[in-house]
């Protein structure tokens, strides 16, 4: 079968896709074993924040495939899919629905984590913004929210070998190379060429975020302020 | 008549032993337990990890010796009573139901707990700050693992 090859991921997508699995498996394991692992899972933590600034501003001033507007799951689309109507390329309808669940759920766990505290040697960068009883109550949310973060990174890695192994549709590779083959009956656009200043200012935004949150820059403010 | 207020005495005495230490008592005393041991392992963060410039010796051996006294204190046997995974002391406890079938292991993280702040006795006498923050991060994976076995999550 001849297949047109396609542009579906640009780089910094997939940059980010790799960083946030090693963030994301760095976090969980440092955060089970604790000790003097606890520094690093509030680094990762950290880096975790960066990585999802980067990819909701990544939705709005990305490459065709990676804008939030082009696979966002609304009902029409989803009721087009599930008739086998869509025939489209990157997230379809319910994998997208799947990408802004773990999105919201990492979104989730990094702001029950900066208020969080582990009654050991771990206080989250906001936490002396709050009661500790009220961040002993977020830091048991944060916890429950990992469960529910390790449903749908199972059900993610699980869809992506369905792919795999029964629709023989390897999704691993174009999260690879960026590249994904076109099916005879699709026919799509042009991926756009990649913006390198704006993908510039996007980190800049997300590293200035990240520094403005675990410097301790916003405590200092509103202590600043009370005083 | 000597006798005899040595008697009331001794009942008077047998009687407060009796009385004390009802549910609420032992779960108020365990929840200061950790709350000093949380200032005292708060404090030691503090200075050995995140900021080593205000690191004070004396400070830190005083806090591996209270850690190490309340680890000693034998909390186990005296505040971990039958019916003890109900009740409020300062706040309701989070003590799970079913602590009382894992005895073996928390006597395994209670042994553990001396072990290690024994050592951090040890270490903070040397001074030296790397070996402390090493040791201090092996205390905490054992506060940890009994959190994580122990205690309800919130």
């Amino acid at each position: 079968m001849k297949t047109i090859q396609q542009k579906v991921w640009d780089w910094p997508l997939r940059l980010f896709h790799w960083l946030l699995v090693l963030a994301v498996v760095g976090a969980y394991i440092t955060g089970e074993l604790g000790g003097s692992l606890t520094d690093w899972h509030s680094r990762l933590g950290g880096l975790t924040l960066g990585l999802l600034v980067f990819r909701v501003l990544w939705g709005f001033l990305g490459t065709y495939y990676a804008r939030f507007v082009h696979f966002f799951p609304t009902p029409g689309r989803l009721i087009t899919y599930f008739k086998g109507d869509w025939h489209g390329v990157g997230h379809n309808p319910v994998g997208a629905l799947s990408i802004f669940a773990l999105l919201l759920v990492l979104a989730a766990l990094i702001v029950t984590g900066v208020f969080a505290n582990d009654d050991i040697a771990f206080e989250g960068p906001l936490f002396h913004l709050i009661d500790k009883s009220l961040s002993d109550r977020i830091s048991g949310w944060h916890e429950w929210l990992v469960d529910g973060l390790l449903g749908l990174v199972g059900l993610h890695i699980t869809a992506v070998f369905y792919y795999l192994l029964i629709k023989k549709n390897n999704l691993i590779r174009p999260m690879l190379t960026g590249n994904t083959f076109l099916r005879p009956y699709q026919f799509v656009g042009s991926n756009g060429s990649l913006s390198i200043p704006r993908f510039i200012f996007v980190v800049l935004i997300a590293s200035s975020v990240v520094w403005i949150v675990w410097s301790g820059l916003v405590t200092d403010y509103l202590a600043s302020l009370s005083r | 008549m000597k006798l005899k207020c040595a008697w009331c005495l001794s009942c008077l005495f047998v009687a407060s032993v009796v009385m004390a230490n009802p549910i609420e008592d032992q779960i108020r005393i365990r929840q200061s337990t950790y709350a000093v041991m949380g200032w005292n392992t708060g404090k030691i963060k503090n200075q050995i990890v995140d900021h080593p410039e205000t690191y004070h010796k004396d400070q830190i051996i005083a806090a591996a010796n209270t850690l190490s006294a309340l680890a000693h204190s034998n909390l186990l046997e005296e505040l971990y009573g039958p019916g003890t995974d109900q009740g409020t002391g300062w706040k309701p406890t989070r003590l799970k139901a079913d602590y009382f079938q894992k005895q073996d292991e928390v006597k395994e993280i209670n042994t553990r707990l001396i072990k290690e702040t024994d050592e951090l006795k040890v270490v903070a006498e040397t001074g030296d700050v790397a070996a402390i923050k090493s040791q201090f991060g092996k205390l905490g994976a054992t506060c940890k693992s009994c959190h994580d076995l122990i205690r309800v999550r919130e």
